[in-house]
């Protein structure tokens, strides 16, 4: 079980990469498309629905390296058994928030979809289908935290024990 | 229920949760929530899920993740190395002498990557063993890197000039542009300090290497060649108006995978590797992006914003002392929180402060990142320490302890802007095309 979901992540993390390479591809053509005088209609719109894909995509396989940022001052100083109970805490909180979200993720998607929802820009794209990729990417973070939270209850949570030394985004 | 409690609840519950250890992001979609649920009565769900929606599918970002692939490509390549065999023999005869590697390869490298722990990581990989080596005094080895490892924010591009460009609406190609001479200022600043030091300590600093002629020099210099036309092709495209933040970003990660691809250090795996961790620390990011943007929108309900900004109106501070009490505000944040936490937090209660006392927004910015600078130095939190500690394995308060000096200058250094803001405005001020 562990292992299909490992895999579940990595894939969706996969996923995210593409699109990265995506957006990067989309905005070439652009720049492209300037020199050479054709033009990608609704360009500025797909690269902003890519880097939503790769935010949501994402978001677990992150989560699984300890790669998403806390506040972890309280945690390193406590003993085994009250940090236990603070992971509990922040796995059963987040899971919780998580389904709320995407719950309502889905009901917008399903919304775009029933009442024809249509980008305003000149790429005029049906907004259900990039939305579709944010509420599958909330989907698999809950469910990742659902693990984590399952895990952290047994005492064997692998999830964030890492603290931030090494993130390159600062 | 009176606004002010519930503000100050708010404020209460935010800090708390922060505390326990839940992650940022979903940290500010909770308080979010909480506000928009129980002080306003309003379903929040379905407009947390547009809200969030709305702004990260917005073209504005979408610099930001390149930018973060371009620095995660150059780290996999052979940058370091470059830096120190480009750099080192030109600076043997300053008094200092290699320290001033450390800084000026941090500036160079800052000029294509927007984060500072990044250049931290990336110059120190080489600076730090061959200065060992050298008998450098490891205090200011590694207090000079740490201070100038946050030249990353200030000279473009910047992740942190990003994120403040979304949230406070001005022109990211002209925060960039406006970051280039403060950013040369500091470093020149460092050096001052480093040449100062080694006067007064003489017997520290170990002798000149034997001197190379002026064509071997030269020779050496070419290691650089890569790295300036990568700087060039990045913000000479933003300067002169061809490309726009977004575009730049763009192009230079097709530059930095062509120069580690004619290095050979280009393999598959690295490509993937370095797609792959630069998609995982945009998403770390967008979380809080995600988190602050339904925040925001709770917090202007609420009338948050608009009351600190009545509140502080009140108190009749002129713009001097408003920004000394921002400043004093930011040290002490900076120290539990990140950089980026630290911005998407405070925005949007700060700018409508800052723009009634009638202060420019794009000086602001520039403000903002140097104040987060000083964040990524000041213990505990501080993730220039944090990656110092993971490579030299000394204490947290050392090395903060060695990077104080420079904290000081960098204080400086907000006050020098604050008296002469030309040193910001006047390259944007010159710029082409649609800034």
């Amino acid at each position: 079980m562990r292992n299909f979901l490992a895999r579940l992540y990595d894939f969706f993390g996969g996923l995210a990469a593409l699109f990265l390479l995506a957006t990067l591809i989309i905005i070439l053509i652009n720049i492209l498309g300037r020199q050479f005088g054709f033009f990608l209609r609704g360009a500025d719109a797909y690269a902003g629905y890519s880097i939503a894909a790769v935010a949501f995509l994402a978001l677990a396989s992150t989560l699984k390296r300890g790669e998403h940022i806390r506040v972890t001052l309280i945690f390193q100083r406590l003993q085994s058994k009250s940090r236990q109970f603070l992971q509990i805490w922040c796995f059963a909180a987040g899971s919780l928030l998580c389904a709320y979200f995407s719950y309502f993720i889905w009901k917008m998607v399903w919304f775009s979809y029933q009442f024809h929802d249509i980008s305003q820009g000149q790429d005029a794209t049906p907004l259900w289908i990039p939305q579709t990729f944010m509420a599958m990417g909330l989907t698999i973070l809950t469910v990742a935290l659902t693990e984590g939270l399952v895990m952290s209850f047994r005492g064997t949570s692998d999830v964030a024990e890492k603290n931030e030394t090494l993130s390159f985004v600062e | 229920m009176d606004q002010l409690l519930i503000s100050i609840f708010l404020i209460i519950t935010l800090l708390v949760i922060l505390a326990s250890g839940l992650w940022i992001g979903l940290t500010l979609l909770a308080v979010g929530l909480v506000s928009m649920e129980i002080f306003m009565g309003k379903p929040a769900g379905d407009s947390m899920a547009l809200t969030v929606w709305g702004s990260l599918s917005s073209w504005t970002l979408t610099a930001l993740p390149l930018f973060i692939w371009m620095g995660e490509i150059l780290f996999r390549g052979r940058m370091s190395e470059d830096l120190f065999r480009g750099l080192a023999p030109w600076l043997n005869r300053l008094p200092g002498r290699l320290l001033h590697v450390n800084i000026l390869g941090s500036a160079i490298f800052a000029a294509v990557s927007g984060s500072s722990a990044a250049t931290c990581a990336t110059v120190g990989k080489m600076t730090i063993p061959e200065l060992r080596k050298r008998g450098y005094p490891e205090k200011l080895t590694i207090g000079t890197l740490a201070g100038a490892a946050t030249l990353g924010f200030l000279i473009p591009p910047s992740i942190i000039m990003i994120v403040y460009g979304v949230a406070s609406n001005v022109s990211i190609a002209q925060l960039f542009i406006g970051g280039i001479l403060p950013g040369m200022l500091l470093a020149l600043l460092f050096m001052g300090y480093v040449i100062i030091w080694s006067l007064i300590n003489r017997e520290q600093i170990p002798a000149a290497e034997t001197g190379l002629s002026l064509w071997q020099k030269l020779y050496a210099a070419r290691n650089l060649i890569p790295l300036v036309l990568l700087i060039l092709l990045v913000l000479g495209s933003i300067y002169t108006g061809f490309a726009t933040a977004t575009e730049a970003a763009a192009l230079g990660v097709v530059g930095a995978l062509l120069i580690s691809w004619l290095q050979k250090t280009l393999s598959w795996s690295s490509f993937v590797e370095g797609i792959m961790a630069g998609a995982r620390l945009y998403c770390m990011i967008a979380l809080i992006l995600a988190g602050s943007s339904f925040l925001t929108l709770a917090m202007g309900f609420i009338g948050l914003p608009r009351n600190v900004a009545t509140w502080i109106g009140a108190l009749g501070l002129s713009p001097l002392e408003l920004i000394v009490a921002l400043t004093l505000f930011y040290l002490v944040l900076g120290c539990f929180l990140d950089g980026i936490s630290m911005v998407v937090l405070t925005m949007t209660v700060v700018l409508p402060t800052i723009q009634q006392a009638g202060i420019d927004l794009l000086w602001f910015g520039i403000f903002i990142v140097l104040v987060v600078e000083m964040a990524q130095i000041t213990p505990p939190v501080g993730f220039n320490l944090f990656v110092l500690q993971g490579m030299t394995k000394h204490q947290i308060g050392f090395i903060a302890r060695t990077a104080f000096p420079l904290f000081l200058i960098m204080i400086g250094t907000v006050l020098l802007i604050y008296f002469i803001p030309e040193i910001v405005t006047y390259l944007p001020g010159q710029m082409k095309g649609r800034g």
